[in-house]
């Protein structure tokens, strides 16, 4: 197995397979590059780091939006669904992008760009559901619910 | 044109406005300026987070 040295400013120099590497042939949203991974502490791991592969200075944590927003939901625009080939998000693996902080209470998802890996290749779509805020505090849906136990 | 593969038209021109078509390749992706400007911030931000270690649980109050 062919592994790609990624080189990264937060973690230093780490081996990763080539069949780690996600192919994003539009890059971010204002972002750009093509290459990148997931890295994370263990399987279970509630944030993983997006860590660019050509560029060591970027990475942005992810989180799967349903840990922490139950009702949340991904339509897609036709335009979407013929650039990425498939018809659901059901079809791929969705994750939201996060502000972290130093407190948790203090970091914010998006829920409006969400991004979709599968195949070795991955996109950020413009979620057309509505209710998708581009910045809600992450723990938002789960104070709802904690409330609601109560 | 913008770049190689994507062409601005002017579809109609009434008074003091004017309509464009933009024609791309379906690969593609085509934003109103709005939600793209707030995404970048957002991708931006995200990428700035001052924090090198991730929590690897909710808060048991929360969970």
């Amino acid at each position: 197995m062919d592994a790609v040295t990624l080189r990264s400013t937060r973690f230093g120099e780490l081996e990763i397979p080539a069949d780690a590497v996600l192919e994003f042939p539009n890059g971010l949203i204002g972002l750009g590059g093509s290459r990148y991974t997931l890295l994370a502490r263990s399987d279970e791991a509630m944030f993983v780091w997006l860590h660019s592969v050509d560029d060591p200075a970027i990475a942005i944590p992810l989180t799967n939006p349903w840990k922490f927003f139950e009702d949340f939901a991904v339509e897609l625009s036709d335009a979407d669904v013929e650039r990425i080939g498939i018809d659901d998000a059901a079809q791929a693996q969705v994750y939201v992008t996060v502000r972290a902080a130093e407190a948790m209470e203090d970091f914010t998802a998006n829920l409006r760009a969400p991004i979709l890996l599968m195949s070795g290749r991955g996109y950020q779509v413009i979620n057309q559901a509505p209710d998708s805020p581009v910045r809600v505090p992450l723990l938002a849906g789960v104070a709802e619910n904690a409330g609601q136990a109560a | 044109m913008l770049g190689d593969d994507v062409v601005v038209e002017v579809i109609e021109v009434s008074g003091s406005s004017v309509r464009i078509g933009i024609a791309a390749p379906r690969s593609v992706p085509v934003y109103r300026e709005e939600i793209w400007r707030a995404v970048k911030e957002e991708n931006a931000a995200a990428a700035a987070s001052p924090v090198t270690d991730l929590p690897q649980n909710v808060p048991a109050s929360k969970a």
